[in-house]
């Protein structure tokens, strides 16, 4: 409970800090609406020709979209701070972070507030709404359950994946870290319906590094949607999953850490 | 001349000192890639044609569009926003360079290197899923000195967001703004002619169409012709009108600069 609250305490400061620059602030909202609507413009035109993309309708689709983004603006708010943590080992200032009686990964996670998690949640979160509101879906009270357990599983793989990207940096070394970057980017290809892709693809997409359990997995079980949509149901076991992998990941990578040396 | 030459080759090697975070930045836009590969296969290999692309079509136009994805797309725009934040630019200023000439120069040293890995991968790719259909001799001309003023041409646009650092500490949100912004209107996202017609209009009267759609329609054969050659003109045109609005940008942006001694 100790833990949570600093970790909170932690991201409340980094947020006052970063709206003190308003400026900065909206740029970035900007930015972000500006960079989802790009995504946006894509799937609406396409829909604009054709009603479906292998058996998957517009607000569907809309629908995994959102999932993404929503994730995205989650790991903004909550793990920024792991894309410092190639800088954090460069430049030897993890030491100053391992003194302090408090879960190393817990201050690199909130040495940082990602400004465009506001744009992104927003985005993500109105879109959710939409796409549910289009879908016509029956609320009982086995869905909205089902809707409680995927929602945050899969934002927690969001988080979880970013941190497992980030602590490549360990064995990496650089003062950036662009692996974790790319990852990131191959992490985008769910943006869209997984059965466009090879199957190779979908076993990485599916397994190795599961980004397909933060959109597509989680939309596909919620609207029983296709003959695999059972595979959904795993989220919770993927969410726990990929905590222990971060976890452990990066328990190992600070193994190796050996300062910078003055 | 001499001095620009040089400038252009220290960039290149440059780039080549620091290969590993090229090619991740080449690796996300080889994800982008793979996506939109993935999606209009499925939407277009069974014989389907959308607003008169068919597949092979398509294929084309996605090569195109990730090729002028490529150019001016890593170095530049960073770089020159760091040194202009952390006063750097100061040291830029007693040169006896022209400053956008000088940052041109490095532009071009990068491109070649951008140009080169562009070309592996539309080889790799070709080799993988198939061949596109080739325009004629003349044609090719044509995309060819398109593609050339493709470089001037992303290249101002970057370097007057660039040069909006000397207003705003937050260059991340504008780089990010730009890249949503250009990928809409340039046709990179989707094919400006999947647009509705105002969108469409919008989009022919900007600078940003110049980037991919006039080089894509050149290489499909798409503007025939007088029109081909007017398609030409109106890039070239582009680049001369931006050159100078640049300079003129340049000129009150500099007057903001203080740096603080060193």
């Amino acid at each position: 409970m100790h833990t949570l609250r600093v970790y909170r305490r932690n991201l409340g400061a980094h947020l006052r800090a970063t709206l003190e620059y308003q400026a900065d602030f909206w740029i970035l909202v900007v930015a972000a609406v500006l960079t989802q609507g790009a995504g946006l413009v894509l799937i609406a035109t396409i829909f604009a020709r054709v009603p479906r993309i292998h058996g998957w309708g517009v607000w569907e689709v809309v629908l995994i979209f959102a999932m993404m983004v929503l994730a995205q603006g989650t790991s903004e708010l909550l793990a920024e701070g792991t894309w410092g943590l190639a800088g954090l080992i460069n430049r030897g200032e993890l030491d100053r972070m391992l003194l302090r009686p408090y879960p190393c990964l817990l201050q690199v996670c909130a040495s940082r507030v990602g400004m465009n998690a506001f744009g992104n949640v927003t985005v993500g979160g109105g879109l959710l709404v939409t796409a549910l509101l289009h879908l016509d879906v029956a609320w009982t009270p086995a869905r909205i359950g089902l809707a409680l357990v995927l929602l945050p599983s899969a934002l927690v793989i969001k988080v979880s994946l970013t941190v497992v990207a980030n602590s490549t940096s360990f064995w990496l070394r650089g003062a950036i870290n662009t692996f974790a970057a790319g990852m990131d980017q191959l992490g985008e290809l769910t943006k869209y319906p997984l059965s466009i892709y090879g199957v190779g693809l979908q076993a990485v997409l599916a397994t190795a590094l599961p980004f397909a359990f933060i959109g597509f997995f989680p939309v596909s079980v919620f609207l029983d949607h296709g003959r695999l949509a059972w595979i959904g149901l795993l989220t919770p076991a993927v969410a726990v999953y990929c905590v222990l992998l971060a976890v452990t990941v990066f328990r190992r990578g600070l193994r190796r850490y050996e300062s910078a040396g003055n | 001349m001499r001095p620009y030459r040089a400038m252009a080759r220290l960039a290149w090697r440059n780039a080549l000192a620091y290969r590993v975070p090229f090619l991740m930045s080449l690796s996300m836009l080889v994800f982008n890639l793979a996506a939109m590969f993935a999606l209009w296969q499925a939407l277009l290999s069974d014989g389907n044609s959308l607003a008169g692309f068919t597949w092979p079509q398509m294929k084309a136009y996605l090569l195109v569009s990730f090729v002028t994805n490529c150019l001016v797309s890593t170095f530049t725009d960073f770089a020159m926003a760091s040194r202009i934040r952390s006063g750097a630019v100061a040291v830029d200023l007693v040169k006896p360079v022209d400053y956008q000439k000088g940052r041109f120069a490095e532009a071009l040293g990068f491109a070649l290197l951008e140009t080169t890995a562009a070309l592996v991968v539309c080889t790799v790719v070709l080799v993988a899923f198939g061949g596109v259909p080739w325009p004629s001799p003349g044609q090719l001309a044509l995309f060819a000195a398109s593609l050339l003023a493709v470089v001037p041409l992303k290249f101002l646009i970057v370097y007057m967001c660039g040069l909006l650092c000397f207003w705003t500490q937050n260059y991340l949100g504008i780089s990010l703004a730009r890249t949503a912004i250009s990928g809409i209107l340039s046709g990179a996202t989707v094919p400006l002619v999947f647009f509705p017609p105002w969108l469409r209009h919008v989009a022919e009267v900007l600078p940003f169409q110049a980037i991919t759609n006039t080089p894509a329609m050149l290489f499909l054969g798409r503007s025939p012709g007088l029109s081909a050659v007017s398609a030409l003109a109106v890039q070239i045109l582009w680049v001369v009108g931006l050159w100078w609005l640049a300079r003129r940008l340049w000129h009150v942006a500099v007057r903001r600069l203080t740096v603080h001694g060193g």
